[in-house]
């Protein structure tokens, strides 16, 4: 009986007269609003999750096929990044590297976020840039984040990979961005959760 | 109470009670009012901040403390409505702040207002979402079927009515029921699991 008048409730589908009445019965009862609590939480990490892909409600029962094509490609990758990392001169300057001293932590910072209907795009400044992406992160797990061009032919070449990031918070991710290493152009910055199957997030930005 | 029938737990003392306890200066009264109230408060006004908890949490206080006052000073007509002068006045306090907030939107010189801006307080007021968010996210994960991720969006974000969700899937009530009561109490153990558990104001929760 409870529960469907908590459902009703968090819907908003209650009369006014018998939502306050229900909020009353809440304030006198603290483990039926314990119970609302919980439900209103779920709802709004619901839509939450919601707002940047609803993939993740969709996604195939049967996942394996794409977990060996993950693994394959992040293989392929790795060996592609320890080649180029040998063989190409310069290839070692850091254009993306973790965020490591005090200096760089008070210095010219950027901040990313994935802003619905945003009609500009963040500019990377010049130099070393601290590049704080702001989205939803899991403390618990290692993120990639790559650095990516958007070619004149809009094909995409991946600059630069960074490994086992942490975030510095459950909503921050950081980064150091060297823009002198930079062409002008548009980039954007990929951010992928290790081991997990979830879709990648884009972070575009300019650099002029 | 009119139109709903709640079914009442047995962890709460009754609004006359407390009334007489606080009025007759017993300071355990007051924690236990606080431990009462705190999370029905809290139910009540999340509704009315729009997900800015840093509002919400100020808003509580503010009602459990004009409450204690009113009691510790003249008191209330009908002790046994303790519960429905704490929603009322909490309910009051939601209005008043989306008054001065509509105020300050309507005065506001807007250049100074984005020179002064913290464009880190939407984030930070929305932390506890996000928490929530990487919770669902943890459930979606784990959920083994994809019918049941489906059962969540329809119900939780598309509105759906049970019956028709039960209809379009081809599930009976008593099945949706199960799953989905079996999805809450996942949540509530990521919740745990991970320390987001929202404890009660000033800690004083069981």
């Amino acid at each position: 009986m409870n529960q469907h008048l908590i459902e009703q409730y968090v819907a908003g589908k209650m009369s006014e007269a018998e939502a306050d009445a229900f909020e009353v019965s809440c304030v006198a009862n603290p483990e039926l609003a314990r119970q609302v609590e919980l439900e209103q939480r779920l709802k709004a990490g619901l839509t939450l999750v919601a707002s940047g892909s609803t993939a993740e409600f969709v996604r195939s029962e049967s996942q394996t096929p794409w977990k060996l094509a993950i693994a394959a490609s992040v293989l392929l990758c790795v060996g592609a990044g320890v080649w180029f990392w040998k063989h190409l001169p310069g290839a070692h300057s850091q254009i993306l590297a973790a965020v490591a001293t005090e200096e760089q932590r008070q210095g010219t910072s950027m901040r990313l976020a994935l802003v619905r209907g945003a009609d500009s795009m963040p500019h990377l400044p010049a130099g070393a840039v601290r590049v704080e992406i702001v989205g939803l992160f899991d403390p618990g797990f290692h993120y990639t984040i790559a650095l990516d061009r958007i070619g004149p032919a809009q094909n995409i070449a991946t600059v630069a990979t960074l490994y086992g990031q942490h975030p510095t918070s459950p909503v921050t991710l950081e980064v150091m961005v060297d823009g002198e290493q930079l062409d002008a152009g548009s980039y954007f910055l990929r951010v992928l959760k290790q081991a997990s199957d979830e879709e990648a997030l884009d972070f575009p930005f300019a650099r002029d | 109470m009119q139109g709903v029938g709640v079914e009442q737990g047995m962890d709460f003392v009754p609004g006359g009670e407390l009334t007489r306890r606080i009025r007759e200066g017993d300071v355990s009264a007051e924690s236990e009012l606080i431990r009462q109230f705190e999370p029905g408060l809290r139910v009540l006004l999340r509704r009315r901040t729009g997900g800015d908890h840093g509002l919400l949490q100020d808003l509580v206080q503010e009602t459990l403390l004009i409450v204690i006052q009113r009691l510790r000073g003249r008191g209330i007509e009908d002790p046994e409505k303790l519960a429905a002068f704490a929603a009322q006045t909490a309910r009051n306090l939601s209005i008043a702040s989306l008054r001065k907030t509509e105020r300050q939107k309507t005065d506001v010189d807007s250049a100074v207002t984005e020179r002064n801006a913290d464009s880190s307080r939407g984030v930070e007021a929305l932390a506890e979402d996000f928490e929530a968010a990487m919770a669902v996210r943890a459930l979606l994960r784990e959920l083994p079927q994809s019918r049941d991720r489906l059962m969540l969006k329809r119900f939780y974000l598309e509105d759906h009515d049970k019956e028709v969700i039960c209809q379009e899937m081809q599930l009976s009530e008593a099945a949706f029921n199960q799953a989905l009561s079996r999805a809450r109490r996942r949540f509530r153990q990521i919740l745990d699991e991970r320390g987001f558990t929202k404890r009660d104001l000033l800690n004083l929760g069981p």
